[in-house]
């Protein structure tokens, strides 16, 4: 009696898993388990090849032999690989495509052997508020498949935390999700709504958690159709919400809830020369902007934003507006705003850096700041300013003497440590390339003036030659700079049309 | 910074240790009987100072703190006056004196303050209330070595006399943060007592210091030493206290060969290398350049660091010989070296005063001024602000503000100006939409340049079209107010709010 139901139960609940804990389907036939060896670029010792780790992600097979994932799941990586459930080898893997700024990876196998039997997934729409879904992965590293399930809580604009700058939208949900499920499939039907990438450590807030929904995957595949990723695209500009009736009435508008002020241009961007500080739009592509910036689209209430979000690199997106109280419209030709960048986490390039007397000159960014825990007021006013004060018109690179390597020459300009270049010789440094070049002017000595009031640091070039190989050895200085990338790109050309 | 949160450090423990002092039973080092028997032959030159303050709210400009009690001690000076430190009455709505023995009290007032030096004089409104206590003379001579006695009172009214070593003297940066004076650093097991705020340090029974900070885990004791109480007593004979003088130079080290090359200096090593000049301080008015190297004061040479020779201290940073030395209105020849070629040029003294700064670094007993408009809150920018976000306001204040107060300077070189701010919104039917605006420099009003909290009261009085038009530096850049709305509005505004008034100007 006993052992019959017990077996009868067993079946039941067999049978129950069977039909309703996998709604999906066999989503073993799709997943990944991706383990990347990254090296971690070391900004205090940028010569260093940096140190390396290992992390583990998940990925999902989608159609044309591709994988995907998070881009912070194979950052930084020098050597990947994929493995499957219920087979145990383990396969090499390259990237195709990564886009760092909305997280997403394309991964390729070579192996065909590793194809067979996987299924690519198909992908749905954004997911009703309230309604389940599930979430697949690995997480803390574990070597099966894990799953959770939750229900959406949120769609909303939310920061990329892997770039550190990016806001795209987000879809909040309450399944459980941890380290190791990045990457992983968020799935409702039997088809993907949604990519794991990030949620808060435990005492921050729990059951909140974030993937990134199928309009930001879907422009990523459409992005990459022609061979290459290109980045976001972006107006470049700052606004403030119309909401107040007196300023509403003194800017000439209807009392019809619609506008918003632009408030900053910066020059570098797709806006630059054709919209101006006070400008209020009131349309973007057609869709009128309410005055708290949110646009009717695709059926949703959107940030207005979200509208330029879509387009691409080169596409156009038609402005109405009102200037001193006169009606235009203008066609911006949407780019990316590199003085943005810096801002931002960067990935898999090698820290630039010039070493010159044992001072190590290094440009602004979010990772040198953080490598240092530079806390110098200017240096941090420089970078939060960077963009907003346009800063970067004149320093395109804020060139900051990061540290000093202690030798004879240079044992009296400890004071100098955090200081940002300014000129050398009478020369503006704008660029590393301007640095590393003015060192190279013949000269009987180098007057370099920091920004404000303080005095020049003075270096005698016979003497830096002579402690050069001193410094060198001592300090296991393998190459001396690494100027590899180029400066920032020029901002394209905004046309205007009145 | 470290000796800012060592000061912060005294305060806090010193508030507690006001509560507790009196359940805990001191383990009091008490006088060699040889030494309390010359003391107390006559009555110590002490009285104790009970202050009431009430600091203004930066953050509800219209309104004070609440008040608190502050217990402290206070040197009987010749003429009837108490020598207390400025730190104990900022902010001052009472001051009491007690007689230590007799528990006796009067009213004082506040009769000279100078906070750059941490100093001031309180006289009691009765004559006679110091009768019968010997007034302390300076005892000028201290040197390092030299055993100074840290006086404080039991409740009873017993003095406790702590003996401390002398073991550094040096120039340092006083609590106001804005000038550097020679200061004396102590070991000392001194305790806590409820009248430790100011201490007097005393040498053969003459007031040699006056505790400036004390690091009680370190037991080190920084204090005002006795030539600077007497440069401030001789200032404060004049009708209108003058302050310190300062020359509004920075300079920096010459060790660096290269540098020395740079600047043209060949000879002898010495001197220090000017790196700005305040426009429109004695330096600047004198001649003195960027550049130049300052290689004597009068008589005395500058070594490469910044150091002359003291008489009694030896090496010294040479701003003593104008702060401690000088007097506002000498004059002084200052010998400098320009591109390798001697010069003497003569610099007037001056003091350089709270209200010369761009962003006022303490103005601690005036009400802060304030502009209401709407619900927009306009203020002056100011150190004392600034100071409202607590100890850490250098980190945790409005960063963009924090800039401009460091910097301040060299963004403002003329000077002659104050920073006005929006500082924050108050929700009202004007301010729909701009709730959320808050810590805004503000540039322009109307269409005028606005340079101080009167330049904006008298922007207003000419709206364009009706609107009040207000350009900020950062974003929003611009937001604007209906005149008849905002005049509709005041009453309730205030009422609401509970706003004493809607301005307070210069």
């Amino acid at each position: 009696m006993h052992r019959i139901r017990f077996l009868i139960c067993a079946l039941a609940l067999f049978a129950v898993a069977h039909t309703d804990a996998q709604p999906n389907g066999q989503i073993q036939n799709s997943l990944v388990r991706i383990t990347s060896t990254e090296v971690e670029p070391d900004y205090r010792a940028p010569w260093n090849s940096g140190s390396i780790g290992r992390g583990v992600g998940a990925g999902f097979v989608i159609d044309g032999q591709r994988i995907l994932t998070n881009a912070h799941v194979v950052s930084n990586s020098r050597y990947l690989t994929v493995e499957r459930e219920n087979d145990p080898n383990k396969y090499p893997a390259s990237i195709q495509f990564v886009a760092h700024d909305c997280d997403l990876a394309l991964l390729q196998v070579a192996e065909p052997n590793f194809w067979k039997n996987m299924k690519p997934l198909g992908f749905g729409a954004i997911p009703t508020l309230e309604s389940t879904v599930s979430a697949y992965g690995y997480p803390i590293g574990g070597e099966r498949m894990s799953v959770t399930t939750g229900i959406v809580s949120r769609i909303d604009f939310n920061l990329y935390t892997h770039s550190g700058i990016d806001s795209h939208l987000a879809v909040q949900i309450s399944a459980q999700i941890n380290p190791g499920n990045s990457g992983g499939p968020v799935m409702q039907n039997g088809k993907v709504v949604g990519v794991a990438f990030q949620g808060y450590t435990g005492d921050v807030a729990q059951g909140v958690a974030y993937m990134i929904p199928t309009p930001v995957i879907h422009r990523f595949l459409k992005d990459i159709e022609d061979g290459h990723y290109d980045r976001y695209v972006d107006l470049g500009i700052t606004y403030s919400k119309l909401q107040n009736p007196a300023q509403r009435h003194f800017l000439g508008l209807e009392d019809d809830d619609r506008g918003i002020l632009v408030s900053t241009v910066i020059d570098a961007g797709p806006c630059g020369k054709v919209l101006q500080k006070g400008d209020v739009l009131l349309s973007i592509d057609g869709h009128p902007i309410a005055s708290d910036a949110f646009v009717d689209y695709e059926g949703g209430r959107v940030q207005m934003p979200e509208v330029v979000e879509r387009k691409f690199k080169g596409d156009t997106v038609k402005l109405d507006l009102v200037r001193n109280k006169q009606p235009m419209s203008v066609d911006i030709k949407l780019g990316s705003v590199w003085p943005y960048f810096m801002q931002g986490h960067n990935y898999d390039t090698r820290p630039r850096y010039v070493v010159y007397g044992g001072l190590i000159f290094q440009p602004m960014s979010l990772d040198l700041l953080e490598a240092y825990r530079i806390s110098d007021l200017r240096v941090r006013h420089a970078f939060d300013f960077f963009v907003s004060e346009q800063i970067y018109r004149e320093h395109p690179e804020v060139i900051i003497l990061t540290n000093i390597l202690p030798d004879p020459i240079n044992t009296y300009v400890s004071a100098f440590r955090s200081a940002i270049v300014d000129e050398i010789n009478g020369q503006k440094i704008k660029t590393l390339q301007d640095l590393a070049r003015a060192f190279e002017q013949p000269a009987d000595r180098f007057v370099v003036k920091m920004i404000g009031d303080g005095p020049p640091l003075v270096l005698d070039p016979k003497k830096v030659e002579e402690a050069r190989e001193r410094i060198k050895t001592r300090y296991n200085v393998v190459v001396e700079q690494n100027l590899d990338e180029q400066p920032p790109a020029k901002a394209p050309v905004a046309t205007a049309e009145k | 910074m470290n000796i800012r949160t060592l000061l912060v450090f005294f305060i806090t423990a010193l508030a507690t240790s006001t509560m507790v002092a009196a359940k805990k039973p001191a383990a009091v080092q008490k006088l060699p009987p040889s030494i309390q028997g010359v003391v107390q032959a006559k009555e110590v030159s002490l009285v104790r100072v009970n202050v009431t303050g009430q600091p203004f709210d930066y953050f509800r400009p219209w309104q004070k703190k609440a008040p608190f009690s502050k217990r402290a001690l206070g040197a009987v000076l010749p003429h009837d006056r108490v020598l207390v430190t400025a730190d104990l009455v900022q902010n001052q709505n009472y001051v009491e004196l007690e007689r230590a023995e007799s528990g006796d009290k009067t009213a004082a007032n506040v009769a000279v303050v100078d906070y750059e030096a941490n100093l001031a004089l309180l006289e009691p409104i009765d004559k006679k209330f110091l009768n019968g206590l010997q007034p302390l003379e300076l005892a000028l001579d201290t040197v390092v070595g030299d055993r100074l006695n840290a006086w404080q009172l039991e409740a009873s009214g017993t003095l406790v006399v702590t003996e401390g070593i002398v073991t550094t003297i040096g120039v340092t940066r006083y609590p106001a943060d804005v000038g550097d004076f020679l200061t004396y650093r102590l070991s000392i097991p001194m305790q806590y007592r409820d009248n430790s705020y100011t201490v007097p340090l005393v040498k053969n029974n003459k007031l040699a210091a006056l505790l400036l900070r004390f690091d009680p885990r370190g037991q080190t004791l920084d204090a005002i030493p006795a030539p600077i109480i007497a440069h401030f007593l001789k200032d404060a004979e004049n009708e209108k206290y003058p302050g310190f003088p300062s020359l509004g130079i920075s300079f920096f080290p010459t060790r660096d060969p290269q540098l020395r090359s740079y600047a043209g200096e060949t000879g002898k090593p010495g001197g220090v290398y000017i790196t700005s000049v305040e426009p429109g301080l004695p330096a600047a008015k004198a001649g003195v350049q960027a550049g130049d190297i300052i290689t004597a004061v009068g008589d005395h040479e500058i070594d490469q660091n910044g150091n002359y020779v003291d008489s009694l201290y030896g090496k010294l940073e040479f701003s003593n010989l104008i702060t401690s030395k000088q007097f506002v209105g000498d004059s002084v020849p200052l010998h400098i070296h320009r591109a390798g070629k001697p010069l003497t040029l003569t610099v007037k003294l001056e003091h350089r005063a709270e209200e010369d700064y761009v962003v006022p670094p303490y103005n601690v007993d005036d009400p802060p001024f304030y502009y209401v408009l709407g619900g927009l809150i306009f203020q002056e920018l100011s150190r004392q602000y600034l100071k409202e976000w607590g100890a850490n306001w250098q980190k945790d204040a409005p960063q963009d503000f924090v800039y401009l107060d460091r910097f301040q300077s060299e963004i403002f070189p003329e000077g002659k100006r104050r920073v006005v701010i929006l500082s924050q919104v108050l929700p009202a039917n004007n301010t729909i939409g701009y709730d959320d605006f808050s810590y805004l420099v503000v540039n322009k009003v109307n269409g005028k340049e606005i340079r101080s909290i009167g330049d904006l009261a008298e922007a207003v009085k000419t709206p364009v079209n009706g609107f009040d038009v207000i350009e900020t530096l950062d974003d929003p850049k611009q937001l604007e107010l209906s005149v008849a709305e905002v005049a509709k509005e005041a009453e309730a505004l205030q009422k609401n709010y509970g706003l004493p008034a809607l301005q307070r100007l210069p």
